[in-house]
């Protein structure tokens, strides 16, 4: 579950209000798109729900975690209950495939066995145990933001969070991201948050789309499309 | 869409398990990964820690040679004209059992003559009248070397103190000269060791920083899959502590050959000039490379992390 009250994000370097009263709640499994032209606070959100900042006033709760109360210790443990997935993919560049989704688990202690069990299956199911040899840039932009995917799923997160997920790879391949994503909300009951502008995919999936503009929600509904 | 996925959940209580010889393998890996700038880490660290051994063996050994020098110092003790030789006896017997001297030599009143002879060629008639006609005008003295310069005031006033003592002569003035100078240049040298520590360590640690700030997007990347602090800085303290014992082995290889040679060259050509052996200070100059190496690698990753550790 991920809940912003009233949440309000000013950054002090500008007094820039990023976001305004922000309110809302996605349930678990759900797939929610969140949308808005550049400069409607997107990044602000992503930025807060990965907790790399704090809102300044309302609250965040994620995964019954409350996010403005949340002593740095405790944020790797929180982290690790997310999968992420960066529009530049964010892989290691010198390690392998299967390197990139077995240095996932291994940041959270998982055992050699089960790292060497998991990481082959996950792969086979992304498509990619041929390239688990391979480094990133021997791959597609498609093929490495699979390749993130796998990371992101690969210690069982509760929560999914795409940020521009499709935004440097082709048409095509950008569809078959979103299946993928839509596979993992289907499948396995993940809650999956896409922060996008990417018009076309938003109205072909018409799922849940909470809409940002100049840092407020202008819109949240189910089966929604980018106005 | 391949459905064979075993993605099932994990335990909530899963046994965590890291892997000791993960992050030495990682330190490794990261090492020879940016191997051109791990050479440079260790070539200026080993740079600056035989820059450090040498001026610190320099200032070891000027310390030496100049308590030689002071060394050389000693005092001439006269005693009383016409003294009976129990008398004298007695007085060297007094001067033996006081703090500070060193050796102590019997010069009878005759003895001194004749090297009065000796330096004054050409007038040996006048010394040999002098001992036929038993004129001799000198009297017994004892010639002191001691151990301390410092405490030469007090050697002196207690050598004034014995009955029987006419003269006390000593180099007092050149004594306290060459202690101030050796002081003096002791504190110079010890300050510029001291500015060249810190310069040193100031390069290092802006070399290691270099190092890892090529890694920032990194240490980014795994902060945001989950990665604590401290599995982030492991592999780099064992990084930093690796850098920091190939460097003072370096360092170490190279400063033996460079005193060893210069051992060879002063023990052959200068001889005045007395060096330390390289087998006595080996030991302490290798835990000290050792030392200062691992630390300031360690530091200087850490101060590196600290900053990127904030996102």
């Amino acid at each position: 579950m991920i809940e912003f009250k009233n949440v309000r994000s000013i950054y002090k370097r500008n007094n820039h209000v990023a976001l305004d009263d922000v309110s809302f709640r996605i349930e678990d499994g759900e797939f929610v798109f969140i949308v808005g032209h550049s400069g409607a606070g997107k990044t602000t959100m992503t930025k807060l729900l990965l907790r790399e900042m704090v809102p300044t006033s309302g609250s965040i709760t994620v995964n019954n975690y409350n996010l403005k109360k949340m002593p740095k210790f405790k944020v790797a443990k929180y982290r690790r209950s997310l999968g992420v997935v960066f529009q530049d993919f964010k892989l290691f560049p010198q390690k392998t495939v299967y390197e990139n989704v077995a240095f996932a688990m291994q940041v959270v202690g998982t055992p050699k066995a089960l790292i060497a069990r998991r990481v082959p299956a996950i792969l086979k199911s992304m498509g990619l145990i041929d390239k688990a040899k391979n480094i990133p840039e021997e791959l597609s932009g498609g093929e490495q933001q699979r390749v993130a995917i796998a990371r992101a799923i690969a210690n069982t997160p509760d929560i999914i969070i795409a940020d521009e997920p499709t935004g440097n790879i082709d048409p095509q391949m950008a569809a078959e991201i979103m299946e993928l994503l839509v596979w993992i909300n289907q499948k396995f009951g993940k809650t999956v948050v896409v922060v996008t502008h990417a018009e076309n995919l938003v109205n072909t999936y018409q799922n849940r789309v909470i809409r940002l503009d100049h840092g407020k929600v202008t819109s949240d509904r189910v089966g929604g499309m980018f106005e | 869409m391949n459905n064979n996925m075993t993605h099932k959940k994990q335990p909530q209580k899963m046994k965590k398990s890291y892997n000791p010889f993960m992050f030495i393998g990682e330190a490794f890996k990261n090492l020879w990964r940016d191997r051109v700038m791990s050479t440079a880490s260790i070539l200026v660290l080993a740079s600056c820690l035989v820059l450090l051994g040498c001026f610190s063996l320099l200032v070891v050994n000027i310390n030496i040679n100049m308590n030689r020098l002071v060394s050389l110092n000693e005092i001439v003790v006269f005693v009383d004209y016409d003294l009976p030789p129990e008398q004298v006896e007695i007085i060297g017997q007094r001067i033996r059992v006081l703090d500070n001297v060193e050796t102590i030599e019997f010069i009878s009143k005759d003895s001194g003559l004749d090297s009065m002879k000796e330096d004054y060629a050409g007038f040996e008639d006048v010394f040999d009248s002098m001992k036929e006609s038993g004129d001799n005008p000198l009297s017994d003295s004892f010639r002191i070397k001691y151990k301390d310069n410092s405490k030469v005031t007090t050697l002196d006033y207690n050598l004034r103190q014995i009955e029987g003592v006419r003269k006390v002569n000593n180099r007092l003035d050149l004594a306290t000269s060459l202690e101030n100078f050796k002081n003096g240049i002791s504190v110079i040298f010890i300050g510029f060791l001291a500015v060249l520590f810190i310069v040193s360590v100031f390069i290092i640690i802006n070399t290691i920083k270099l190092a890892v700030n090529s890694h920032m997007e990194e240490i980014r990347v795994m902060k945001y899959i989950g990665a604590s602090d401290w599995f982030i800085v492991v592999p780099y303290i064992i990084e930093g502590t690796i850098i920091g014992i190939f460097s003072s082995v370096i360092a170490y290889l190279a400063q033996w050959y460079v005193y060893f040679s210069l051992e060879k060259m002063v023990a052959t050509d200068i001889k005045m000039v007395e060096l330390m052996s390289f087998g006595d200070i080996g030991g302490i100059v290798a835990l000290s490379f050792l030392a200062v190496g691992i630390i300031t690698g360690v530091v200087g990753s850490c101060i590196s992390l600290h900053k990127n550790l904030q996102a």
